[in-house]
């Protein structure tokens, strides 16, 4: 047996006291991860300096463990509060949350639980198997392929527009032009700032997040808690097994796979994140399904794509980490400092001088991905309570995480006046019947396209011929345009089907 | 005032009462004075809050921290790293410019961002808006980078690539940092002629030219250390004055253009009006560290080929009012 492999699965495996850092890590995780305002990044920067008195081992197998943790914690309070504990449990909420309404809280969780258990295990073995094959594919990626492939992703849009495509794009827009506050890509520009400093940082996606989604439904109650309305839940705590029955499980096969590679895709790409993996997986669910009018209405085929993705989104960002010394998204770059710290140089060399770790990182991540699907298991029914406070406790409660949340992310006040701000555009939004995800996708999607095309526009400007040797950037392209023209001439079609009749 | 004349009651009371005030407020007054805050015999009498400006995880967070850990051994009370990012430091900076100058608050940050954001306007004001406590510690370097492959062996070759064929060879730079300023200062003391393209931050100008985005870019030491050692990537030279004593035969960047160099220094800064006893004794407690504390440099030598570097108060302001005439000779180009 390789040495190293079993240097790094005896670290990690056999001493009790990585166990329990792993096992805490995880569930400190998941408490981060599924309280709205509070995300995975944010429990890894808060644990990142005691790592560094720590070995390597223990140092990254705490990190990883938070980072899997945090991550999959955030579908409790997507299903259960309509509210994405992080960005990447967006698209969770979309199915998640009416079938909690429905009073299908337990199976959605389960659900969301085992399948986030399934993304990880998938992501991590492909990190494990193909590694730095597929890192040296990810870097091939330049301002052309990014170009395209956010344009590809923003005709996501059309889809997650609902019936009025118009409402759609402007929503998406506005989510672009919020992105655009703050320093402009490459001349670093300061743009709509007002000459206010604060303003330069631009808004975060965690403050345009909890704010459009956590504030505006505080005040969306707050606005009807005078009402007699009362809502009742439904709750029905018994379940079975996982909560899902095994047809159900081998429906979903398909979906799985191709969620999980969606998400270990977008993973690997450096720079665009788990927020994105999830939609595009849930997009690409609705589009290949045979009833997409379903989604949307409580059906387990949104949750196994959007949490199966953002998963095995891990593994897929880990990759380049290892593999390159890239880091891919925010957490991946707190890993990169983790690592160093340790004298643990992430990049080719890293199987030569330190395999051990780069084993025992992977064993972390296997163990880190059980004790999640154990605690999460274990502490569903006490989730679950979450629905039986009574609103008018719960909501200030939240505000107050989110506030917490929203300034502990960078230690500015600032960014609780942010999601205020946020908090009354989705209000007002909801109010006009216009759709909140298409902005998301806009505010994430939006600067990485502008900065691309810029970058483009300088390459095109030098030589215009280099367009035509970018081949998977021309697909991108082809495929965006196909997708756009089909989705117009449907649309085309059912307003005058509507019309007609 | 007669001994016989009567209070109301309520006059009464409300005499106690002035008087009460009266006592509270020159007891205030007096623990104004003899406050240990704003004195330097017993400082440090409470925690210490460091406003660290960039990130966990990168270079300036992880020199602040290692410092302020062994402060906290050598002073025996908390100092607490606090990171307060965004806009390259410039939001922390504008924030504890004007903080309670009581000589428990402090700033970290790196000379990069701390004169480069004066110099490109993102801030309205530079390192004379604080107190100098220190430049405390010196990153190993900024280096001109190429892939292995590549024709060019010397920083020479390439400039002189670059001139004969204009804007075909592809340099990665980051618009507005210390990068972007050797990138000016190459174009006007060396009349280089890259096609300047902005790849981001070090790490995503590392991956451009992995993926052979770009044709040579640079980046510190320790983000293409692992690729000079397997042979991928070649250096052709250090932006430091001199090559750092841990990697010796890194070739200088001012032996081909002698305006090309650029130190990136770690800075601590206090608000103005400062107790300058207290930035004196902070600034001696820094120096000792670096100096005599073998856990410091095994730390900073393992992480960043860093050797130990701190400089006295007046050192230090010498050396950033140096590095900001450099940055402002060029800040036309900068804006």
């Amino acid at each position: 047996m390789d040495s190293a492999l079993w240097t790094g699965f005896t670290s990690v495996a056999l001493d009790p006291f990585v166990l329990l850092l792993i096992f805490c890590g995880v569930a400190v995780g998941i408490v981060f991860g599924s309280v709205p305002g509070l995300t995975a990044t944010m429990a890894v920067v808060m644990f990142l300096p005691m790592t560094y008195t720590m070995t390597s081992i223990q140092g990254i197998s705490t990190l990883v463990a938070l980072y899997i943790g945090g991550i999959s914690g955030g579908l409790i309070s997507a299903i259960l509060l309509n509210i994405p504990g992080t960005p990447s449990s967006v698209a969770t909420c979309f199915d998640g949350s009416p079938m909690a309404k429905k009073g299908q809280a337990s199976k959605a969780l389960g659900i969301g639980i085992f399948f986030s258990f399934l993304g990880t295990l998938l992501g991590v073995g492909v990190l494990v198997v193909v590694s730095p094959m597929l890192a040296q594919f990810a870097i091939k990626f330049g301002a052309y392929e990014y170009c395209a492939l956010a344009l590809f992703s923003l005709s996501m849009v059309i889809a997650l527009s609902g019936r009025d495509l118009t409402k759609g794009l402007i929503s998406a827009i506005l989510g672009a032009v919020w992105a655009t506050v703050g320093l402009a890509p490459i001349d670093s520009r300061a743009r709509y700032t007002f000459g206010y400093v604060e303003l330069t940082a631009g808004f975060k996606l965690l403050v345009f997040l909890i704010g459009l989604f956590a504030i505006s439904e505080v005040i969306r109650y707050a606005e009807k808690v005078r009402s007699d309305e009362h809502y009742e839940i439904q709750e029905n705590v018994h379940i079975g097994g996982l909560g899902f029955t095994f047809k159900e499980f081998c429906s979903q096969i398909g979906n799985t796979i191709r969620s999980a590679l969606i998400g270990i895709g977008i993973g690997i790409l450096p720079g665009i994140g788990g927020g994105v993996s999830c939609m595009l997986s849930y997009t690409a669910a609705k589009n290949s399904s045979k009833d997409p009018e379903k989604f949307g209405t409580g059906i387990i085929d949104g949750i196994v794509a959007s949490e199966t993705a953002n998963n095995a989104s891990i593994g897929g960002a880990m990759i380049p980490l290892l593999s390159l010394g890239i880091p891919g998204d925010a957490v991946t770059a707190m890993l990169l400092g983790g690592l160093m710290v340790h004298n643990v140089a992430p990049g080719p060399l890293i199987f030569d001088k330190s395999a051990p770790v780069v084993y025992g990182i992977f064993i972390a991540m296997l163990i880190a991905s059980f004790a999640m699907l154990v605690i999460e298991f274990l502490g569903l029914r006490l989730f679950t309570k979450v629905l039986k406070v009574p609103k008018n406790y719960l909501l200030p409660i939240i505000v107050m995480l989110c506030c917490v949340g929203a300034i502990g992310d960078s230690n500015r006040v600032f960014d609780a006046w942010g999601i205020l701000f946020f908090g009354l555009v989705g209000f007002g939004l909801i109010k006009a019947a216009i759709p909140l995800t298409p902005m998301i996708l806009g505010f994430i999607l939006g600067p990485m396209f502008e900065l691309n095309l810029r970058k483009v526009s300088q390459l095109f400007r030098m030589n215009p011929l280099s367009f035509m040797e970018r081949p998977i950037a021309i697909v991108f392209f082809l495929v965006t345009a196909v997708v756009v023209f089909l989705n117009i001439r449907a649309n085309i079609r059912a307003n005058a089907q509507r019309t007609g009749v | 005032m007669s001994k016989n004349h009567h209070f109301g009651k309520g006059e009464f009371l409300m005499k106690k009462f002035l008087a009460v005030i009266g006592l509270i407020a020159i007891a205030l007054a007096v623990s104004g004075v003899l406050h240990p805050a704003h004195a330097a015999g017993n400082w440090p009498g409470k925690n210490i809050t460091v406003i660290v400006t960039h990130g966990a995880g990168g270079d300036t967070d992880y020199n602040a921290r290692l410092m302020c850990r062994l402060l906290e051994k050598k002073l025996g009370v908390s100092v607490v790293p606090v990171n307060v990012t965004g806009s390259n430091g410039a939001i922390a900076m504008a924030q504890y410019k004007d903080a309670n100058p009581d000589g428990y608050t402090f700033v970290m940050t790196n000379t990069a961002a701390l004169i480069g954001n004066e110099a490109s306007g993102l801030s309205d004001f530079g390192f004379d808006a604080f107190e100098v406590v220190s430049v405390y510690a010196k990153q190993s370097g900024e280096n001109f980078v190429v892939m292995s492959d590549s024709p060019h062996r010397t920083l020479e070759e390439l400039f002189e690539a670059s001139r004969a064929k204009p804007n075909t060879i592809k340099f990665g730079i980051s618009t507005g940092g210390g990068v972007y300023l050797a990138s000016v200062i190459m174009e006007h003391a060396a009349g280089t002629k890259f096609a300047i393209i902005d790849e981001g931050d070090a790490a995503s100008r590392m991956t451009a030219l992995l993926g052979k985005h770009v044709d040579a870019t640079i980046v510190p030491y320790a983000v293409t250390k692992e690729y000079i050692q397997a042979g991928q990537v070649r250096t052709l030279g250090t932006l430091l004055r001199e090559a750092p004593a841990l990697l010796p035969d890194v070739p200088v960047a001012n032996s081909v253009c002698p305006e090309l160099v650029l130190n990136t220094l770690y800075a601590c800064l206090a608000p103005k009006g400062t107790n300058p006893a207290i930035v004196e004794a902070l600034n001696a407690a820094m120096r000792d560290i670096s100096q005599n504390d073998p856990e410091y440099k095994a730390e900073v030598n393992r992480y960043n080929f860093q050797e130990p570097w701190t400089l006295t108060v007046e050192e230090s302001l010498a050396e950033l009012r140096g590095q900001r005439e450099l940055f402002m000779k060029y800040s036309e180009y900068l804006q």
